[in-house]
């Protein structure tokens, strides 16, 4: 404890007089503080961010600051977004880029209670499913109108209260977070039934980097070193999680949000597992053109985006990679 | 002086160990009974007590919030009344926190767009700021209460809900919860909902009120909601952080998962299980209106801490007492008992004769009185005793040197001396008589009369004195009847007569009498009741004999007779009972049959040896067991009658007496009806023995004597020549060169070689200064 209060001050003195020149990209993750976020809780808290050259804010959303309109009002640098959500901002007209997609998979999945009886996925046909109230709402209803069945879709804030009390029959859940809730709230895996997108054709990646087109095109050099300060810290995350789920604690004890070490833990798990590329030799924080090509008809076809972006438009890496023939 | 010798030197160390480890055994027992007992009962009761606290509390708890269920039940009713005037749910919801202080906010939600001019939220609420109530319309764009839990739960399920607890909106501490009812209005006959009534309850007075709970030392109590999470902790860090199930993950308890799920299902019991390391046992129940669960939960351990101390502290009673009692007791014994080391001085003072020592002081009126007066009771008999012991021993020395005198005297009558009769060659006989007492009741005798021996061996009924004075008159009897009678029949019938006289005291003797003429060694016998004799030739077997009657019994009884003719070399046994009849320590007895058997397998050379090798069987037999009869035997070997031949003359050293001795050698030929032929032998071989001693044995010294001896011994003649001359053995002569003539052959050479032709054995010895040539022919 005492050696982190020592390097919090090292890191608050020694680059205070420094990080007045160093540029400041300001970050705000999608979502309230939690492993989901780890690596650049972590890329902060170890001095990834300073040892690249650039002092980082993270600011997070809240029931009134949303980060797509943060971005667009130039309150924040980078923001994090689905990668779905980005496409249907991005086809409503937003100038925005992507500049690294961290998330290579679909983490989403239904998932009900084995006493409802629902076997396969089509058996949802004329169920209640929970779905969040604010957004990421594409895929799940891409999927079930892909499956050409009606559901009765039930807007929900962010609780599994509703799932829990039998409110709805299904729910929308992530992997990493809803799903473990209900674990953490007393039901066994044994007496759930899943059904996970990326098994069904819709393995959508999810997180992804995003800022306007003019910081791209006038930070690029910042943006990059955020971006893989940003990877560093999701690698160290990766070989140190222990540590890591401290500082993602501590984080998330200072905004006030009640969670627990075996819940982070479980996320920080299962958000590693997203991040590594489907393809052995894939490359993190890429966008390949087929899945975006992919994404971007799913949308088309159910009526989400009206036309598709191209994708040079709207993937503007700051990374390099292995090989760009991806 | 080591422990354990004192332990077993002092009577007083012993009772105090016996006691003390009694004491102490009786103490483990009911302390261990008492431990057992208390700790069933304090668990008993610990649980119990805890069952008891939670079902308090949760009744407690319960009193909190099922008023705010009743109240939202009423202003339900209400809300339909006034559904008409949807201004007047403001001050509904005003009234509803101003009435009821435990609730700081309440609303009113209708379902969108349920008043068309009211818009999409029509959402009435007001809440406590402080003293004052402000009311506002809850619902805008930017809190779409159609998502919120406690709307859309209620809504959903068409029940009242109770929300997981959350923090209020301030931002502060304060744990709420919010009370949830949907309200309904007939619609054309069906109940729909047209808004969800809230109360919101703030926790803090509930939270206190568990967290105040103590059980034990350091058992607390805990309350978590509907999904398991932690509304009210000890550890803070857990409240609204963790679920029982996200800990039991963290703690890797799968156990505590389970109870999680059992308080899911409103179930309640008691459980124990491990967390952080110590064993706890924790009570759980639901709260009926909420379906939260409310837990008590204490270390095990703690619960026997009372009873822990109460034991150490009576160990420490005990331990104590133990000691106190250790010292009393042993004071008291050895006080006591100390009686008894002076009444052992006294008692070894007695043994060395020293009467008058004085005992103990007793002053009570206990067994040491009584040993006291026991101890002063012997040391005056003891006095009288031993002057009592005194006179009786001079009297018995006295009996006793007369029965010694008696036994000489009887021992006396009884042969003892052996070979009895030296000369008879005829027989070798040996006797022994063992009485079991000073004086005995057995008897044997023997004396020869006209060749013929007249021998007996008896029994005297009785033992001691009186039984050796009828030996006495018996062997007396024997000694004079015998030779007023010719057969063994008439003598035993002469003793009976006598014997049979004024025999008041009806005693009998039984006697067996034999008459072996030592000539032909033909027996006569006759048994009066006695046991009968063993014949040992080859094989030996009991004698038969016809038993008669004991003597002394019927004085005109006629005794019967009987002969036997024993070959030459046989032997006759004779024994009393007490041989047969000799006991060991099991009371077997030597018997018959071992005596036949012992007799049977081993031979003796004389009778001596016979009688010895009996005796010690018996004796090898009998042990250690003391003898209780008279043990009498007689054994007589029949050698045979013909050695009645012996003849000797006596000549001197001159070569005249020559013709004397052809006399006395032709005498014997004619007196044993040898033929002349043999005769003429005997002749010249004695001749030559003789002359040679005549010739050389006194050189110079005439007048000297020269004995020449003949016996017939079976078939062989013995002829013997001794004098007391020079030493000189004709055996050892060469055999004569024949071819030499006579004169020119050493002297004796020839001669010696004469009397080998003629005789069948030719020895020598000198013994005493004597030389004894014995020549032996068979006849």
């Amino acid at each position: 404890m005492t050696s982190r209060i020592v390097r919090l001050f090292v890191i608050l003195f020694s680059c205070g007089s420094l990080s007045a020149q160093m540029p400041e990209v300001v970050f705000m993750p999608h979502w309230l503080p939690q492993a989901q976020f780890a690596g650049y809780y972590v890329a902060q808290e170890k001095g990834f961010y300073e040892e690249a050259g650039i002092k980082v804010k993270i600011v997070h959303p809240s029931a009134s600051i949303m980060p797509t309109e943060s971005l667009l009002s130039g309150k924040v640098d980078v923001i994090s977004l689905f990668l779905v959500t980005a496409m249907t901002t991005v086809g409503n007209g937003a100038e925005m880029v992507n500049i690294a997609q961290m998330s290579q998979n679909s983490a989403l999945l239904f998932v009900t209670k084995k006493s409802k009886n629902i076997k396969t996925i089509q058996e949802l046909s004329g169920k209640k499913i929970g779905i969040w109230k604010s957004g990421f709402d594409e895929i799940p209803k891409s999927l079930v109108n892909s499956l050409n069945i009606k559901v009765t879709w039930v807007p929900i804030l962010s609780s599994i209260n509703m799932f829990m009390l039998d409110g709805v029959d299904a729910m929308t859940v992530m992997w990493y977070n809803e799903y473990d809730q209900i674990i953490n709230a007393g039901y066994n895996s044994e007496e759930l039934n899943t059904f996970f997108f990326s098994r069904h054709g819709c393995n959508m990646p999810e997180d992804g980097l995003y800022c306007l087109k003019n910081t791209y095109n006038t930070r690029k050099q910042d943006l990059r070193k955020f971006a893989e300060a940003s990877l560093k810290g999701w690698e160290y995350a990766e070989t140190h999680p222990e540590e890591t789920i401290e500082i993602v604690l501590e984080v998330m004890k200072k905004n006030h949000i009640p969670t627990n070490y075996a819940h982070q833990q479980w996320m920080l798990e299962k958000v590693l597992e997203l991040m590594k590329p489907p393809l052995e030799k894939g490359n993190k924080g890429y966008l390949s053109e087929i899945t975006y090509e992919k994404a971007a008809k799913k949308l088309l076809s159910n009526g989400f985006l009206k036309s598709i972006t191209p994708y040079s438009e709207f993937f503007k890496p700051v990374l390099s990679f292995k090989n760009d023939d991806q | 002086m080591s422990i354990v010798n004192k332990f077993k030197q002092s009577l007083s160390a012993r009772i105090v160990t016996y006691v003390l480890t009694l004491c102490i055994l009786l103490f483990v027992l009911s302390l261990s009974g008492f431990y057992f007992f208390s700790k069933h009962r304090i668990e008993e009761m610990t649980y119990r007590n805890a069952e008891i606290l939670t079902e308090n509390t949760v009744m407690q708890t319960e009193a909190i919030l099922a008023p705010i269920m009743k109240i939202a039940d009423n202003y339900k009713w209400m809300i339909t009344r006034m559904i008409n005037h949807p201004d007047t749910f403001m001050d509904l919801t005003r009234q509803i926190v101003a009435q009821n202080p435990e609730i700081i906010g309440s609303a009113i939600a209708f379902t969108p767009n349920y008043f068309k001019d009211k818009g999409l939220y029509f959402s009435p609420y007001s809440y406590r700021d402080g003293d004052s109530i402000r009311s506002i319309q809850l619902g805008n764009e930017n809190y779409e209460y159609f998502v919120m839990d406690w709307y859309q739960i209620p809504m959903s399920i068409q029940q009242p809900y109770w929300s997981e607890p959350y923090y209020d909106e301030g931002g502060g501490n304060a744990l709420m919860t919010t009370y949830s009812v949907p309200v309904y209005l007939d619609s054309n006959g069906k109940e729909i909902i047209v808004a969800i009534l809230t109360m919101d309850l703030p926790l803090d007075r509930f939270t206190e009120m568990v967290s105040s709970l103590k059980i034990l030392e350091t058992g607390y109590a805990s309350v978590l909601s509907r999904n398991g999470t932690f509304v009210t902790h000890p550890n803070k860090e857990l409240i609204m952080n963790q679920t029982i199930f996200s800990y039991a993950k963290e703690k890797n308890n799968p156990e505590l998962r389970e109870i999680g799920r059992d308080m899911q299902r409103n179930k309640s019991g008691f459980v124990s299980s491990t967390l952080d390391g110590i064993e706890r046992v924790m009570y759980y129940a639901p709260l009926p209106s909420s379906n939260w669960t409310l837990a008590v939960l204490f270390p095990k351990s703690e619960m026997y801490l009372p009873l822990r101390s109460i034991s150490i502290i009576l160990l420490i009673v005990i331990i104590i007492g133990l000691g106190l009692l250790t010292v009393i007791i042993a004071r008291i014994i050895t006080r006591q008992l100390s009686p008894l080391h002076h009444f052992a001085t006294s008692a070894r003072d007695v043994a060395k004769g020293n009467f008058n020592i004085i005992l103990p002081d007793i002053h009570t009126q206990d067994e040491m009185r009584e040993l006291h007066d026991a101890f002063e009771y012997m040391q005056h008999n003891l006095v009288h005793y031993i002057q009592t012991l005194k006179d009786t021993t001079s009297a018995k020395e006295k009996i006793e040197s007369e029965l010694r005198i008696a036994r000489e005297i009887q021992m006396g009558m009884i042969p003892k001396t052996f070979p009895p009769f030296p000369s008879r060659k005829e027989i070798e006989q040996f006797a022994v008589l063992i009485p079991a007492k000073e004086v005995g009741g057995d008897l044997y005798d023997y004396f020869i009369h006209e060749e013929k021996l007249y021998f007996i061996i008896g029994d005297v009924s009785g033992k001691g004195i009186p039984a050796s004075l009828l030996m006495a008159v018996t062997r007396s009897l024997f000694r004079t009847v015998s030779l007023h009678y010719n057969t063994a029949a008439e003598i035993m019938a002469g003793l009976n007569r006598s014997l049979s006289e004024n025999n008041e005291s009806n005693m009998f003797v039984t006697l067996f009498l034999g008459l072996l003429d030592l000539r032909t060694g033909m027996l006569e016998y006759c048994n009066a009741g006695h046991n009968p004799p063993l014949l040992i030739e080859k094989t030996s077997s009991y004698f038969s004999v016809i038993p008669n009657l004991p003597l002394g019994l019927y004085e005109d009884f006629e005794f019967k007779q009987q002969s036997y003719q024993l070959n030459a070399g046989s032997t006759l046994f004779l024994y009393t009972d007490g041989i047969t009849e000799a006991e060991n320590g099991e009371q077997v007895l030597y018997g018959e049959e071992r005596l036949l058997a012992f007799l049977s397998e081993k031979e003796f050379a004389t009778p001596q040896l016979l009688i010895e090798g009996v005796l010690e069987d018996v004796t090898h037999h009998v042990a250690h067991a003391p003898q209780s009869d008279d043990m009498t035997m007689l054994a007589i070997t029949f050698v045979g009658g013909q050695e009645k031949y012996e003849k000797s003359i006596t000549l001197i050293n001159e070569i005249q007496q020559i013709p004397i001795l052809y006399e006395f050698i032709e005498g014997v030929g004619h007196d044993l009806g040898l033929e002349d032929a043999l005769v003429l032998k005997l002749n010249l071989a004695l001749e030559e023995a003789v002359s040679n001693v005549i010739l050389y044995a006194y050189p110079k010294e005439p007048g000297k004597k020269i004995v020449v001896s003949v016996s017939l011994k079976g078939s062989d003649l013995i002829f013997t020549v001794t004098d007391s001359g020079i030493p000189f053995d004709p055996t050892l002569s060469e055999n004569p060169n024949l071819e030499l003539s006579a004169e020119e052959r050493p002297i004796g050479g020839l001669g010696i070689y004469l009397i080998k032709q003629i005789m069948n054995e030719v020895t020598y010895s000198r013994i005493h200064d004597i030389n004894i040539f014995t020549m032996k022919k068979k006849i």
